[in-house]
């Protein structure tokens, strides 16, 4: 068996027991109501968003849509993920398979796929579902660039989140740290980073919240940079024309790039140094 | 004697300690450890690594079994008359570990545990059910791991140990949580084990149990081998001579009158019987005490145990031994920030 084949073996094993495990029986409504709930909401005809406007397009639903992916997905992944280490640690299984012959940086790879393909394979299906969705309430279907977009970029969004939740889980023996660091960072990214952005315009001069303040637009596009979930809208909003916040699409996916490199390689390295 | 199959040379690993300052919040000192450890392993030979709590033997199993990285000195693969520096990988291709009180937990079935292991050592799936039934699991094959009990945990841990038929087994604490038929039986898998030239070392607190076994013996005590060899050589290494061992009925004599030679290292009394022990022989001992009209039901003439060559290397008493952990034990838990790293 190659390395290559053997890395997803293993992952193969890992995301089978989580895809089937208590907790995903749980998430699984949760998630169900989320992501084709938003779709079928916000592909209501009649819908009236804040300031009058009217989502246009299927992309645009989508866009709309990807809040579900945002506050649902994301957490699922973090309480996926939380003690794919530390349980293992704690328990003497990862002395054991630190002991096998299997290089390390194959053994973090594999948990890395494991742990994002048992989130990504129902979010996905869903996924599929709400373009079902939004194709029976509109009538027509999003391109397959917005699809390819759309589907891409949530893999991403996931990925990013399942990698910080096992980086926290690989430094901690104790289970409620890292669910509190997983929770924490997705609380940050969620709900505090329009704090942050806010602070960061204050402090710069920049007048707060005026959408038709360059200045403010500007602001707003490059500190969502700084964040998973801004990197993951700017990925949408890469097929929505309407929308120009100063990024250029190359660095939304330069971005892209970085979330998911650093912390990979810091996961990888960790694995290769962690001790039982 | 048999051939090394290898051999730990100045072998040293310390482990790092968060020691945060106020402005350097990420200061690391080097702690506890393992210090220049030079170790010899015999081809279908059992070592029992032998020494209090914290002493490191632990630590030491994990260097050779290529979870701890070696900070100095190397691990070589003596085959014939030439020897070659052993990188991680080709390491824990060699060896088999036993990790201590693996708390297997899940609904994954026992099979499926096994197969993961042998997944990352590329074994075969037809391997699992033999060694199943090598450990006596095999009824429980289809079993979720959180029905095992400790025993059979303990059984599991052996099965992924065995995994992949490595040269070198390294059991940390087998024997607990086993009741003594299946450690009598478990004792008898090892020696199948050696038979087939496997080589295995031992770290047990249970180590009297398994004397009759062990064909090496290294003492340990704060990260250093003491002693290592045979029982025998091990007891000349530390200049220990065969005890003598009298016990008889009525009061304990007075063994100043009789012992000249020798010295009384233990007396016992107890509801009208005596037990003795003398660090060495004393010619005409038992010929005085029978003259005397002193009634002896036994007298044994047996070599030093495995506590008392311990107290003859560290030069401290049962007590110390057995009772100085606060400044060892502790070694690998680290704190940073109130969280145990």
């Amino acid at each position: 068996m190659s390395d290559f084949s053997r890395i997803m073996v293993f992952a193969k094993r890992l995301m089978r027991e989580r895809l089937f495990s208590t907790r995903m029986y749980i998430m699984l409504p949760i998630l169900l109501l989320f992501i084709p709930g938003m779709a079928w909401g916000f592909s209501d005809p009649n819908i009236v968003l804040p300031g009058g406007h009217q989502p246009e397009s299927p992309m645009e639903v989508l866009f709309y849509a990807s809040l579900g992916v945002v506050f649902g997905a994301t957490m699922c992944a973090v309480l996926l993920s939380y003690d794919s280490v530390s349980r293992e640690r704690a328990s003497g299984v990862l002395e054991l398979r630190l002991s096998q012959p299997m290089p390390r940086a194959h053994q973090a790879l594999a948990m890395i796929l494991g742990s994002w393909r048992a989130i990504l394979v129902p979010t996905w299906i869903l996924l599929v579902l709400s373009v079902l969705i939004v194709r029976y309430r509109m009538g027509d279907w999003p391109s397959l660039g917005d699809c390819l977009v759309y589907f891409i970029s949530t893999a991403l969004i996931l990925l990013w989140y399942v990698l910080f939740t096992l980086l926290a889980s690989s430094y901690t023996r104790d289970q409620g740290t890292a669910i509190s660091f997983g929770v924490g960072l997705w609380f940050l990214f969620t709900f505090l980073w329009a704090l942050v952005t806010t602070m960061v315009a204050y402090a710069s001069g920049v007048s707060i919240g005026q959408e038709n303040d360059a200045a403010w637009v500007v602001l707003e596009g490059g500190l969502d940079l700084l964040s998973p979930n801004g990197v993951y809208h700017h990925l949408l909003e890469t097929r929505l024309s309407q929308i120009d916040r100063g990024i250029a699409v190359w660095q939304t996916w330069a971005m892209a790039l970085a979330w998911t490199l650093v912390p990979s390689w810091l996961f990888i390295r960790r694995m290769e140094k962690i001790l039982p | 004697m048999e051939e090394v199959v290898l051999r730990l040379k100045d072998a040293t690993y310390r482990h790092s300690l968060y020691a945060p300052l106020a402005f350097k919040p990420w200061r690391k000192i080097s702690g506890q450890g393992i210090f220049s450890a030079n170790l010899s392993l015999h081809k279908g030979t059992i070592l029992g690594l032998v020494g209090p709590n914290g002493a490191g033997k632990t630590t030491l199993l994990r260097m050779m079994a290529g979870i701890l990285p070696l900070q100095e000195g190397s691990i070589y693969e003596s085959e014939k008359n030439s020897s070659a520096v052993l990188s991680d990988v080709n390491l824990r291709n060699m060896v088999g570990h036993m990790p201590e009180q693996v708390r297997w937990q899940g609904r994954k079935t026992v099979r499926d545990a096994l197969l993961e292991i042998g997944e990352m050592r590329q074994v075969n799936e037809s391997r699992i059910d033999g060694l199943l039934k090598l450990v006596g699991l095999r009824s429980r094959i289809d079993a979720p791991l959180n029905e095992l009990s400790q025993g059979m945990r303990q059984r599991l841990t052996l099965a992924a140990a065995l995994l992949g038929s490595p040269n070198i087994l390294l059991l940390d604490e087998p024997l607990n949580g086993l009741d003594p038929v299946a450690a009598a039986a478990f004792i008898v898998l090892l020696g199948k084990l050696t038979d087939k030239g496997v080589s295995i070392v031992i770290s047990s607190h249970q180590v009297e149990g398994l004397v009759g076994i062990i064909g090496r013996l290294a003492l340990m005590h704060r990260g250093q081998i003491l002693a290592e060899g045979t029982m025998l050589e091990v007891a000349e290494q530390l200049n220990l001579e065969k005890k003598t061992e009298v016990s008889g009925e009525g009061k304990a004599p007075d063994f100043s009158k009789y012992v000249s030679t020798a010295e009384l290292i233990e007396v016992e009394q107890s509801s009208g019987e005596w037990r003795a022990v003398l660090n060495k022989s004393e010619p005409g001992l038992l010929k005085n005490l029978v003259a005397d009209g002193i009634e002896i039901t036994s007298w044994t003439i047996r070599q030093p145990n495995v506590i008392e060559m311990l107290c003859a290397a560290t030069g401290q008493s049962i007590e110390d031994v057995g009772l100085e952990v606060s400044s060892t034990a502790v070694m690998p838990l680290r704190n940073f920030r109130g969280e145990e790293e």
